[in-house]
Order: structure tokens, then sequence, then C-alpha cells
């Protein structure tokens, strides 16, 4: 098992925020087109959200979340903590309580990144709304995902609301996107 | 290629006539860095200090291990910024070169655009005037 001591995590995040930047700026030069990379960001995040749930199951030995609040609580503080170093803040719960933001302060992500006047519509972490919505897929939870802040854009907070759509029944199998 | 990636000076007009100064200070810089031994330059020190002075300012020089060079040019009359504060300006200066490369969007030897470099800057320069 590994251990992420605070060092390791120190000295992983550059070169990782660094990964992070060739890939979306990779990206933008193949498609030439915001949207749609914005679109391959989240469709990879997909793939690795579905694979990074049991890394992230059997590290955290959570049990079954009983509630969507659960569902939030543990996204918060234990999965962003454990992949990202950070804890949002879980806010914004709507009346039904089936959806909610997560308030992220700092995100190790964009550490650095300016984005240039011609990409506007580039939304850069999409690809962690594809990972939180294929690690819940694959604990039966068909969930949205999407930024409603960013502080790339001119926001003073990066906002992610997560929405929950339904229960997936067991027997459906979840393949690459 | 000897065109700076950023140029900025305080009052803005006569802006021309910094990037003259900056231009033949680079001769200074080159000799500077290629007059030591081989030994030597393991060693050098990235703040090269006072590069020459004219009638009306004062050139400083630094220079990192992979060629970037910083000129501060301060007005003769100035006489109070001292010695710690100019290198420790090349040093802000460096560190915000150093987030600028690490932007994904900014590509090298490209002039640089970056809001962040701007602000700190300016925060140098009304410090220093």
């Amino acid at each position: 098992t590994k251990r992420y001591s605070s060092e390791s995590r120190e000295n992983n995040s550059e070169l990782f925020t660094l990964t992070y930047g060739a890939l979306v700026t990779q990206l933008c030069k193949d498609y030439e087109n915001d949207e749609e990379v914005n679109k391959q960001l989240d469709k990879m995040g997909y793939n690795i959200g579905v694979r990074l749930i049991e890394d992230f199951l059997a590290r955290s030995s959570v049990g079954r979340c009983h509630d969507f609040r659960e569902t939030a609580d543990v996204i918060a503080k234990v999965a962003f903590k454990m992949y990202l170093g950070v804890t949002p803040s879980v806010t914004n719960w709507s009346p039904a309580g089936d959806e909610f933001s997560l308030i992220l302060e700092s995100n190790p992500l964009v550490d650095f990144v300016e984005l240039p006047d011609n990409h506007s519509n580039l939304v850069y972490s999409s690809l962690l709304c594809g990972v939180l919505r294929g690690a819940l897929e694959m604990v039966q939870m068909a969930v949205d995902v999407r930024f409603a802040q960013d502080t790339l854009r001119g926001d003073s907070v990066t906002e992610i609301r997560m929405k929950f759509i339904k229960r997936i029944e067991e027997n459906l199998p979840a393949g690459d996107e | 290629m000897n065109c700076p990636l950023y140029i900025r000076s305080v009052p803005t007009q006569g802006e021309l006539k910094f990037h003259y100064t900056v231009h033949t200070s680079l001769d200074v810089v080159e000799e500077k860095i290629s007059g030591v031994g081989k030994a030597l330059a393991d060693q050098r020190e990235l703040y090269l200090g006072l590069l020459y002075p004219t009638e009306d300012y004062k050139v400083y020089g630094y220079v990192t291990n992979s060629k970037v060079k910083f000129v501060i040019v301060v007005d003769s009359s100035n006489t109070s910024l001292r010695d710690n504060e100019i290198r420790s300006m090349f040093r802000k200066l460096h560190n915000s070169f150093t987030d600028v490369m690490c932007n994904p969007f900014y590509n090298p030897g490209d002039p640089i655009q970056s809001k962040a470099f701007d602000s700190i800057v300016s925060t140098m320069m009304v410090q220093a005037c």
C-alpha cells in the first residue's frame, strides 16, 4: 500500500500540475475548439473515475453511504483530500437534498495557470467532472457534475455543482466512454 | 534573439530610451558571464550587481543558469535603494518568471502577458520609487 506523506505530496504536485497542463494544451492544439476540449477532458476523467473508485474504496475503507449528504462529505473530506490534497467545503444544498456545491479555495490542477483570451470557453479542470461522474457510476449513482464558478475565468472561487440524477440498476455494465 | 520578453517603466513615457539602455547593458552582461574561467563559472552568482554607471541611471543585472537575463534600471538620483533591496527585487522577478514558465499556455520565447507577473512588477516599482 502506498503512503502519501505530506512531503511526497509537495514533490509530486508540480509534476502533476505540469503534466495536466501539457495534456490540456495538447488537446487545445489537437481540437482547436474549447467545447470539444471540455468534452474530451470530461471523457478522460470518466475513464479515470471508473478505475479510481476501486483504489479509493480499498484505501479509504469507507462503507456504503446512506444518503447523498454522506456522499458529499466523503467526496469532500476523504476523496479530494486523498487525491488532490485539498478539502472543499460542501454548501448550497437544494431543498430536495439532491444537489450541492463543492467550493474549492485552491485547486492544484490550476497552479500557475492563466487562461489566454482566446480560450474563454475552456473549462480547464473538466477532467474532475468526469472523474466524479465515473467514480459514482461504479457505486450505482448517476450524477451530473459541472463547474458553476472557475477562478481561471475570473470568479472568486471555484465551485463544482453536483446533482443526483438516479440510482443505477446493479446489472447494467458500465464501460469506457 | 535579443528582444525583451518584458519591459516596463515608470513613468511610462520615455520607455523607448530604456529599450536602448537595456539593450546596451546586454553586452556588459555577456562580458561578465563569459569572463570567468570554467571552474568559477560553476559557482557564478546569479546577481551581477551594478553593470555600469551612466550619467542618469544605475543599471543592475541578474542572469539565471538558463541564461535568462533580468535588468533593472534605476534613476541615479535614487540613493535610497540599497544593494540587498535590488537583490530581493531580482529574486522576486526570478520567482515570478518561473511561475510564468509553469503556465502551460505560455510558449517560451513569447512576450510575457501574464497578469500575475504584471502585478508583481507594479508592486515592486511602486515600492522602489
